[in-house]
């Protein structure tokens, strides 16, 4: 399946899916030392968003997310690349800062086509998605 | 984008790599929304942060092109740890950092004011011109009270921008995207009356609704002041995300309902009487006991007209054994109220003024002897301590200061 979105950051990357159905915030959200998902009944509780595709609905809360992902950056727990419904400007700016792949307002609910463990390959210049579902 | 001369100077690095740095990140951020051009940005209050990215952005940068002033941190309390009754390591790392970050900024310009309130001194917006400003309560303030034009860009944007003097035209600077989307109708509230936790409380249920939509609130008096207006707009992006609240008769893109919406029917109208007031105020006073261990005010960092209602409420009394009143202020603002006077009234009563540090995450698990109870006046305090696990006691500065005194909540 071939999705066709809009460019948040050029990049081209592929990698494994993983998706959360909430909006999400570097600030409080991620522990930048590990690359895990901290809060304590966050949909990604514990796991690791580092090396992966990251797929999610928004970005949400403090403007110093950015700083927060670039600190990810330094110790190799940033995703791959990201993909979101719709994104807010502190998100845009964490893909930019940290130049981090990243498309959005996608031609399907990326939420609901794309499953955790899925395999994704994407075009974030031309803002492509390529959905190989898990098992094919 | 279409870029002016300058701008394609900037661009190609003419002004070196740093201000290159600067511009190709501001493009490629408007370029998200199809911002078809740059604006000038007269107004920035920078978080400041990044490690090396900083040293990149800041290359061969001579001087800022907007009024600069860095926001609040966490690293100025250790001078008042002992106080309060923090553990002094805790600001130990952070303090560092800080003194290295200012070594690098302020020779270029950029004002260490170390406030989350840059409109208290001196760093104000004007109506139609554009701010970019790094903290929430802030940009709901620029945008409502003055009238300036300002999105809620990412830290590092208002960096790019201080260095620039420009960001891209999109969202909240372009009128079309200025009007409000929700209705509030305020009926059956003595608000003539409303103290600032009433407010807190309004604005709080607010920003629940709305999320990230323009608003539009009509039935606020007037004649209502600048710390109500504060403790009203604050809350908003943090029960919610709002940039934008037009109260009709006091923001100045709203004389009245019909042209703060732009003439255009809202997409939704909310009713808020006593049931929603009540509803708001039970959700932020999460405490079960009449307990106080801590009472903090300034989230914002107060105003000089709070330290003086502190200080009248203080006068001659003494905040009773076992319970500690913080207050947090910006550095002016602090001098000011001491050559008022409310400062040796605070602080001979016991209670302890720290300046240029953000108390919204107050370290209750960094005490010596760790607290589970706060009383404060401040919805987004309240709001960012009870997720912590903090039970709190809200309420006004009177409710609060009587607290301290008695050592117990007797609202």
């Amino acid at each position: 399946m071939i999705l066709k979105g809009k460019t948040v950051k050029k990049g081209i990357v592929e990698g494994e899916a993983i998706v959360s159905q909430l909006p999400f915030s570097y600030l409080g959200d991620l522990n930048p030392e590990t690359g895990t998902v901290a809060p304590k009944g966050h949909d990604l509780e514990g796991q690791s968003i580092a090396d992966k595709i990251f797929v999610f609905p928004t970005g949400k809360g403090s403007t110093v997310g950015p700083y927060v992902a670039n600190r990810a950056k330094q110790t190799g727990n940033t995703p791959k690349g990201m993909i979101c419904i719709d994104v807010e400007p502190v998100m845009a700016m964490v893909a930019i800062m940290n130049d981090i792949p990243m498309v959005h307002k996608l031609d399907k609910n990326p939420l609901e086509v794309i499953k955790t463990g899925d395999y994704i390959k994407m075009d974030a210049t031309d803002g492509t998605v390529e959905v190989i579902k898990k098992g094919d | 984008m279409l870029l002016t001369d300058e701008q394609k100077r900037m661009y190609d690095g003419e002004y070196g790599p740093g201000t290159q740095k600067a511009i190709s990140m501001l493009i490629e951020y408007g370029e998200v929304w199809d911002a078809e051009r740059m604006v000038k940005v007269h107004n920035v209050d920078s978080i400041i942060g990044g490690g090396e990215w900083l040293e990149q952005i800041l290359e061969e940068v001579e001087r800022v092109r907007a009024i600069t002033t860095i926001h609040a941190g966490h690293s100025g309390g250790r001078e008042y740890a002992k106080s309060i009754g923090l553990k002094e390591e805790v600001f130990q790392l952070s303090e560092k950092t800080e003194k290295e970050t200012l070594d690098i900024c302020v020779p270029k310009g950029f004002i260490p004011a170390m406030t989350c309130t840059p409109y208290l001194v001196g760093n104000v917006p004007m109506a139609g011109r554009v701010f970019s400003w790094s903290g929430s309560s802030g940009i709901i303030i620029g945008n409502s009270v003055f009238g300036g034009r300002g999105n809620r860009d990412a830290a590092p944007a208002s960096v790019a921008s201080a260095i620039t003097g420009l960001t891209p035209d999109m969202l909240l600077l372009k009128k079309e995207h200025r009007y409000g989307q929700v209705l509030f109708e305020l009926e059956d509230l003595d608000v003539e009356n409303f103290n600032e936790a009433d407010y807190g409380a309004i604005g709080y249920y607010i920003g629940g609704i709305a999320n990230a939509k323009n608003v539009v609130v009509n039935g606020i008096p007037e004649n209502i002041s600048f710390d109500h207006l504060k403790s009203f707009l604050t809350p908003q992006p943090v029960s919610g995300a709002v940039a934008m609240c037009h109260i009709v008769g006091v923001t100045p893109e709203a004389p009245t309902v019909e042209e703060a919406l732009g003439h255009k029917k809202p997409e939704m109208t909310v009713k808020i009487g006593k049931k929603e007031y009540r509803e708001s105020w039970e959700s932020l006073h999460t405490a079960k006991t009449d307990d106080v261990e801590i009472v903090f005010f300034g989230c914002p960092q107060v105003s000089v007209g709070d330290l003086g209602e502190i200080a009248r409420l203080l006068e001659g009394k003494k905040i009773a054994d076992g319970v500690k009143l913080v207050a947090s202020a910006a550095n002016e603002v602090y001098t000011l109220a001491q050559r008022t006077g409310y400062t040796n009234a605070i602080e001979e009563a016991g209670g302890i003024i720290v300046r240029g540090i953000c108390i919204m995450g107050f370290p209750y698990a960094q005490l010596e002897v760790p607290a589970t109870t706060g009383a404060t006046n401040s919805a987004k305090a309240a709001s960012y301590q009870a997720r912590r696990g903090i039970n709190i006691q809200y309420g006004s500065f009177e409710d609060c200061i009587n607290a301290a005194i008695t050592g117990k909540w007797g609202r």
